[in-house]
């Protein structure tokens, strides 16, 4: 194990901070504290849940760097990784409890299962590896064929899911407000796209890029949805999390990119809080400084882009969005950044002229980003 | 005494919010909450909890407990909750939705 442990870590220094990495300028990321290999196997073995996320990062980061993968599965901490181009789901059951990941109910190319949330979780996770390499040629969410993850029936009355760093987690709603988180594909693949998010740009949780990191997630979370349905941007209804409210609620949905804050008006829940243009942005403390509140900006954005160009949304305003969050955006980016390099990439893809550049431009500009 | 409950954040992005008042409980709910609070050892607990990693679509919480003379307020992550702190943020929650 020490053997293994040191190769990764410069002879044993400890240090995980590699000089080419790009996010060591930011002391909040993991990739930047040291910690050593026997630390980091004891964390593996007997950390909380946070602690074995947090080695985790780090493991994954030197990885991602140094192409030293074997490290992460030699510790334990994801239990295999797929071979390049291969699609591998597993499903756990954490039986209403909160203990990651549960018990296994179903891995890659197994027969469906009589419970829906089980099911759902592997067609949804499926279905968003599959655009994910058809559309973008990406081989999941490390582009090396990490292994997808996800534990159902998580916590009593649970109103979320989420991604832990390692795995996406869903719960079954409470019945009152909300139906299990799996019933939405979208959902499915918001999730999925945070740990694009988090091995690609690396958006920090905060703030504007915090709102960014939810606004990426949102639209490749919609663009799955129209990719399955195989709808133009015109026929989409841009809606996030559509069918997870129960009938009692009076709502579509979560979200609406296409018009933000108007998802749901409820006298219980209230109204949809999302602005739709810079005007109206949340700047309060709350949700990491309104992650989910003002994401509705770029979120808006992406929709007037992808109409103004026409047809598959994934095409065009997609690919531009995609190489923007691989390649171009940092981990501290605002608003502003986003504007800059959608349109220098739509630039460079299609042409300073192009009717795809003044698509991206004229978006930014109507949701007053930029003038 | 009262506690309330703050939950914010999460994949909805919705604020969740009650006030339980050991005055207005029925006899046993209110001894069920103080003891809770007792259990959370909550006035001890610091202001903040920090998470190690944002981790996305989270719930956040901000959890405060008044009584006769002192008021206490504690802000902590989903992830990070503290397992004694846990039984008392999961009661204010059911609390919060019975209303
Ligand atoms: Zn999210």
């Amino acid at each position: 194990m020490s053997a293994i442990s040191q190769g990764a870590f410069d002879g044993g220094s400890g240090h995980s901070c590699n000089s080419g990495n790009p996010h060591c300028t930011h002391h909040r990321h993991a990739i930047c504290f040291i910690i050593p290999p026997i630390m980091l196997r004891n964390i593996a073995e007997k950390g909380d849940e946070e602690q074995r996320t947090l080695a985790f990062h780090t493991l994954a980061a030197s990885e991602r760097f140094r192409g030293q993968r074997e490290v992460l599965s030699a510790l334990g901490i994801v239990k295999s990784l797929g071979s390049p181009g291969e699609k591998l789901r597993t499903i756990y059951d954490a039986k209403r409890g909160t203990t990651l990941p549960g018990r296994l109910v179903r891995s890659e190319g197994k027969k469906a299962t009589k419970d829906q949330a089980v099911n759902e979780a592997y067609d949804g996770s499926g279905a968003t590896y599959d655009f994910y390499s058809e559309v973008y040629e990406r081989n999941s969410i490390d582009d090396r064929g990490f292994r997808l993850d996800s534990t159902v029936h998580y916590d009593r009355d649970y109103d979320n899911a989420f991604w832990n760093g390692t795995q996406m987690v869903y719960g079954d709603g409470d019945g009152q407000i909300f139906q299990r988180f799996t019933r939405s594909i979208d959902v499915i693949a918001h999730e999925l796209t945070h740990g694009v998010t988090e091995f690609e740009a690396g958006l920090e949780y905060q703030d504007q890029p915090g709102a960014l990191n939810e606004s990426f997630s949102d639209v490749f979370g919609s663009l799955v949805k129209q990719w399955v349905r195989k709808e133009t941007a015109e026929q989409a209804n841009w809606i996030i999390g559509e069918g997870l409210f129960t009938s009692r609620v009076k709502g579509i949905g979560i979200r609406s990119m296409k018009a933000p804050g108007t998802a749901y008006d409820d006298p219980l829940l209230g109204q949809d809080p999302q602005p739709a243009h810079m005007k109206d942005y949340y700047g309060g403390a709350e949700d990491n400084g309104g992650v989910h509140i003002n994401s509705g900006i770029p979120n808006r954005a992406f929709y007037l882009a992808a109409t103004a160009i026409g047809g598959y949304a994934w095409e065009k305003a997609g690919k531009i969005w995609y190489i923007a969050l691989r390649d171009r955006l940092r981990s501290t980016a605002q608003f502003v950044d986003a504007a800059k390099v959608t349109m220098a990439v739509a630039g460079d893809l299609f042409g300073l002229k192009s009717k795809e550049m003044k698509a991206v431009r004229g978006a930014w500009q109507k949701v007053g980003v930029i003038k | 005494m009262r506690a309330s409950l703050e939950r914010t954040g999460g994949f909805a992005g919705m604020r969740l919010t009650s006030t339980a008042d050991t005055d207005k409980l029925a006899p046993e709910e209110a001894k069920e909450l103080r003891q809770l609070v007792e259990a959370a050892d909550f006035f001890r607990l610091p202001p903040t909890i920090a998470s190690q990693a944002n981790q996305p679509d989270r719930f956040q919480y901000k959890l405060t407990v008044e009584d006769d003379q002192r008021t206490h307020t504690v802000m902590v992550g989903e992830a990070a909750i503290p397992p004694r702190v846990r039984p008392l943020a999961e009661w204010l929650t059911q609390y919060a939705r019975r209303r």
